[in-house]
């Protein structure tokens, strides 16, 4: 690994986060581990149709069998809808089944194998309809609606919803139609990606207990706030009678964000007056709603002048939405801005579909919507380069936005080290010989927003002088949250060893977004910043009064208040937390906005089309292909990103390493089978194949470490959905340059890997 | 569910408890994880036989290796003579699973498992290995090639434990191989697998043995490959011709590993290189064991 060396926070001693031990070890405890005194055992009926209206429900036959302790279905919870930009779905299919996850009945029982039982005893009597799993096929005029009622949903109106359409977003700039006309050169591609998976090693877990007419629910969540407001919803109940509390949470990508089953736990414990506990197996924890990254079909078609310059953009992209919306609402827009990627395009003609099909819901997994885009995008700039005689380097060198350009939106961007992240990591991937003849390699840019939320903590000393951080984020096993002390304490003039954390119980701490959009650092830290200076200031004035001297003369250091230049005269933090007074603060700190666009001609405007603090990034890899198989080895990755100022070298770099390997995943291998149904065909991790430690390869990491000026705490912006982003794209070019045949498809598996070589090449 | 489970002491009883319907376990690799998939669910009544030492260990006699019921994965890829003589079952052994697998999972789980995927199966086949069989009234040795009869289907009866499994030494002057394609270098499954024992003497081809894995309701020989190796001189034409005939005898199914057309076309890249390593072997070259590290999946890393 090399090392960055800017003289920035990154270059400080390597900080191990508090958690790491226990969790290496075995102590650390999950959500399943938990147990409580005569907790019940919940399963689930689900859907037996991808699609079908539901005739009748009986439970009698389950709630007959002995040890059976409550059986839910629609008719026994609030008539009531919930989703995010669209309020689409309910906790128990009432009319409808939509997706062969769709729960149309729960059960709790004193075993998990009565509730197995008493779950296949419920008679459910079906309509079927016909399956829309094709996401063109769902835009057909004759298609079925997924959604016969949609008109009556509550829906965002900038969603365009309509039908299946559940989304329709544009980017629109200039006139790309006549530019494309006049270019000297043009290229035109399709991509197809599948589906692929979240895929936390951790199966969801959640126990629900009442107290009275308050409810406890342990969940393996990404979104513990998110999971409060979302039970009180369904069961309507005030928010301030859900406590949502997160033990260890065993990984998440995104798959464990939004509301999911805590409703449907919490309506169980209640029906059955005891505790439930529920935990998935690995098929459940497939076919679950919002644990996948959505399949496309991306055309794209760019018009380019002979040296290169990006004369106009057009694009074509559908989404497949699955049955709900879910937080996914968003997806067509991000999508859009991806098809233009961080390139000065003059002329822009983007449009992005996110369809309702009767597969899994889609939802946010790490940077949702960008490793398909990017792969497709990065793909075609080589198809261009290659078209243009130019190096695929030397396309980028020249179009790729630099500080002043205008993307496409026309947002102007600040200090950005785009260009930066291409010379490095193309200098970092330079082999030391020639290369194998069954040996090259590949590039790709790419970029992601960073999101602004409002967030909350608070920093407040206990007496012996030690800290503690309340504070309402998620960690989902990136250790954002793990690295906040290293902010508190260098307000305070502390180690960041002298801090505990309270962190996911939505009763102790303000509110946060959780654990999703790369955001704790930059918003939960902006928090924890604010929150230490309140305590900062208590400080000073305290020690100003005891040390008899003017406020501004005192600095905080070595864990003492003390006279800069002076340091003889010094009160110990310990002395001054000891003393009786409260020393809390509390903190959110402004929430930055997105900068300036202009965005009149786009349609379906969510709040995307600009990006704020663009994280922007390089990566190169090495690839060997094996002609006769189309097995592809990754050898080497090269990544350079922008990140803004690295706060902590050590957690940053675990980011990249797990985010390559997550995206060569996604690569090569990962993919979610449909049946022509929507079904699952390898809802498993025997075929569901996930790259293991032995396939990770050499990984060298840089950061471009350009200030932020509206992103969090000292220039920082988020690190930890970027790396699987320009993974895929860079192993595509790389795999096109050694078998002279581009795979359309992916994940470029070995099966379509040698199948184009058949058909495109040699 | 479950409602018997017997720990037996003694081989008898277990043999008593199978001829009243129970089904054996020893690691649980196939039985245990297969219900939790949903496969199938576990036995009404089962008889565990990890405490059975007499199913423990290796032995030689008469020229043969033996190898108990319950001996582990990885113990035979660690062996040093398997590894010698009968090398494409060390190929096979050591790339079973995972290395959780390797440890817990034994040959007589394996075999009786019958999954036309298995990956020892080629290599008992070609050498020519026989399984006992035991029960209540009796025991009986049947060749391994016989006694799987398709995808989960053997010739044993119900009553019937695997005791032991006998595999003859090979010839001197004898290479053998055993490698699959790999979409990733661990914790695989065979989508397409090749075996072969190649004999040599005075630099011609005397015998040759080649089966192939997961491309047939069961893994089979194909003796028009041996044929076209036999009386040969091993070079790069016989091989060819050799593992065009291994893939001719392919019968793949589509799923959702791969389509008939990848698998059939596969078979015969499989077939050719395991076919040339194994006459590597035969000539005293060296290829690694496991031979699919090195022969699939575009080598190894940086």
């Amino acid at each position: 690994m090399s090392v960055a060396g800017r003289g920035s926070a990154s270059e400080a001693a390597p900080f191990v986060r508090p958690d790491g031990k226990e969790k290496v070890t075995g102590s650390g405890r999950y959500t399943a581990d938990l147990s409580l005194t005569g907790q019940l055992y919940a399963k689930f009926r689900y859907a037996d149709h991808t699609h079908a209206r539901i005739v009748s429900v009986d439970a009698s036959r389950a709630r007959a069998i002995p040890g059976v302790l409550a059986v839910l279905t629609h008719e026994d919870v609030p008539d009531v809808l919930y989703g995010d930009l669209v309020q689409d779905r309910r906790l128990f299919a009432k009319e409808r089944v939509r997706f062969e996850g769709d729960v149309v009945a729960a059960v709790a029982a004193l075993t998990s194998e009565i509730a197995e039982e008493a779950a296949a005893a419920i008679d459910v009597e079906y309509e079927p309809l016909r399956p829309v799993s094709d996401i063109e096929a769902a835009l057909a005029d004759d298609a079925p609606l997924i959604h016969e009622d949609w008109e009556s949903y509550e829906a965002d109106e900038n969603l365009g919803l309509k039908g299946n359409v559940l989304g329709y977003s544009t980017v629109v700039k200039g006139d790309a139609d006549a530019a494309i006309g006049g270019a000297d050169v043009v290229v035109r591609g399709r991509y197809v990606t599948d589906a692929s998976q979240g895929a936390p090693i951790e199966p969801r877990a959640l126990i629900a207990r009442w107290q009275g007419d308050h409810v406890i629910v342990w969940s393996s969540t990404q979104v513990p706030y998110a999971a409060r407001a979302g039970v009180a919803h369904v069961l309507q109940i005030p928010q301030s009678h859900v406590r949502i509390v997160v033990p260890l949470l065993g990984g998440g990508f995104g798959s464990k964000c939004d509301f999911h089953y805590e409703g449907h736990v919490a309506a169980l414990a209640r029906a059955a007056g005891r505790p439930v506990k529920l935990v998935f197996s690995r098929e459940e924890e497939f076919v679950a709603p919002d644990h996948r990254r959505e399949g496309m079909v991306i055309e794209l078609e760019t018009g380019a002048r002979s040296d290169g310059t990006l004369v106009a953009r057009r694009g074509r992209l559908v989404l497949d939405g699955g049955a709900y919306c879910g937080e996914g609402g968003f997806f067509a827009q991000i999508a859009a801005m991806h098809a233009c990627g961080p390139y000065v395009i003059e002329n822009v003609d983007v449009s992005s579909t996110l369809v309702y099909t009767n597969n899994q819901p889609s939802g946010s997994i790490r940077a949702p919507t960008a490793p398909q885009v990017c792969w497709a995008v990065e793909q075609h700039m080589d198809e261009l380069a290659a078209a243009l005689d130019l190096d695929p380097v030397e396309l980028r060198r020249r179009t790729l936005v630099e500080e002043g350009s205008e993307g496409p939106t026309r947002q102007v961007f600040g200090p950005i080290g785009m260009k930066a992240t291409l010379e490095r990591a193309v200098e970092m991937i330079a082999p030391d010989g020639d290369l194998a003849e069954d040996e090259a390699i590949g590039v790709s840019c790419g970029w992601w927003p960073s999101f602004g939320n409002p967030s909350g903590a608070y920093v407040k000393l206990n007496a012996d002088g030690s800290g503690t951080i309340v504070t309402g984020a998620q960690e989902n096993g990136s250790g954002a949250v793990m690295a906040l002390p290293l902010l508190a304490a260098d307000v305070l003039g502390m180690e960041p060893s002298d801090f505990s954390i309270l962190y996911q119980d939505t009763e102790a701490a303000p509110f946060d977004a959780g654990s999703s959009g790369s955001q704790t650092t930059m918003n939960n830290g902006r928090a924890v910043v604010a929150a230490a200076h309140e305590v900062r200031e208590k400080l000073l004035d305290l020690a100003a009064e005891q040390l008899e001297v003017a406020r501004e003369d005192l600095e905080l250091a070595d864990g003492q208040v003390r006279v800069a230049g002076a340091p003889s005269k010094a009160v110990e933090i310990a002395e001054l937390a000891g003393s009786g007074e409260q020393l809390l603060g509390k903190g959110s700190g402004p929430v930055p906005e997105a900068p300036p666009c202009d965005a009149q001609g786009c349609l379906g405007r969510l709040g995307m089309e600009s990006f704020l603090e663009p994280q922007v990034f390089t990566h190169a890899v090495r690839v060997r292909v094996d002609r006769e198989t189309g097995v592809v080895r990754v050898l080497h990755v090269a990544a350079a990103h922008d990140s803004g100022v690295i706060l902590n070298r050590l957690g940053a770099d675990g980011q990249v390493f797990g985010g390559i390997v997550m995206g060569i995943g996604q690569a090569l291998l990962e993919v979610s089978q449909l049946d022509e149904d929507g079904r699952q065909r390898n809802p498993h991790l025997l075929d569901y194949k996930l790259v293991t430690a032995s396939d990770a390869p050499r990984i060298d990491v840089d950061w471009v470490e350009t200030p932020a000026q509206d992103g969090g705490p000292k220039g920082s912006k988020g690190v930890g959905e970027p790396p699987t982003v320009p993974t895929p794209g860079a192993i595509a070019n790389a795999i096109a340059r050694v078998v002279d045949a581009r795979v359309y498809e992916l994940p470029m598996t070995p099966e379509r890997v040698w199948a184009a070589m058949q058909t495109n090449g040699r | 569910m479950t409602s018997s489970f017997l720990s037996a002491a003694t081989l008898e009883e277990a043999l008593s408890a199978m001829e009243q319907g129970a089904r054996p376990v020893a690691g649980g690799t196939d039985l245990v994880v297969g219900a939790r998939q949903g496969k199938a669910p576990l036995p009404e009544s089962i008889v565990a036989i990890h405490r059975l030492d007499e199913l423990r260990g290796t032995s030689r006699s008469n020229g043969a290796l033996v190898l108990g019921a319950l001996v582990s994965h990885a113990e035979i890829a660690a062996d040093p003579f398997v590894r010698e003589r009968l090398t494409a079952l060390a190929d096979a052994s050591a790339i079973v699973g995972s290395r959780a697998t390797r440890l817990h999972g034994t040959v007589g789980g394996n075999v009786m498992n019958a999954s036309p995927a298995m990956e020892i199966g080629g290599p008992l086949m070609v050498f020519g290995a026989t399984a006992t069989l035991r029960s209540a009234n009796g025991e009986r040795s049947v060749s391994v090639t016989e006694l799987l009869t398709g995808p989960g289907t053997t010739l044993a009866s119900s009553g019937e434990l695997l005791t032991e499994v006998g595999i003859p030494l090979p010839a001197d002057g004898t290479g053998s191989c055993y490698a699959r394609l790999e979409y990733r270098r661990q914790m695989e499954i065979a989508v397409v697998g090749a075996t072969a024992a190649v004999t040599l003497r005075d630099g011609g081809v005397e015998g040759a043995r080649v089966a192939i894995t997961a491309l047939a309701p069961t893994i089979r020989l194909v003796p028009e490959a041996e044929a076209a190796l036999v009386g040969t001189d091993g070079g790069s034409g016989a091989v060819v011709a050799a593992a065009r005939a291994a893939a001719a005898a392919a019968q793949p199914i589509s799923d959702v590993r791969a389509s008939a057309e990848y698998r059939t076309a596969m078979a015969e890249v499989v077939a050719r290189r395991v076919i040339g390593a194994a006459i590597a072997r035969a000539r005293g070259e060296a290829v690694e064991v496991p031979a699919s590290s090195s022969l699939f999946g575009a080598g190894g890393g940086a």
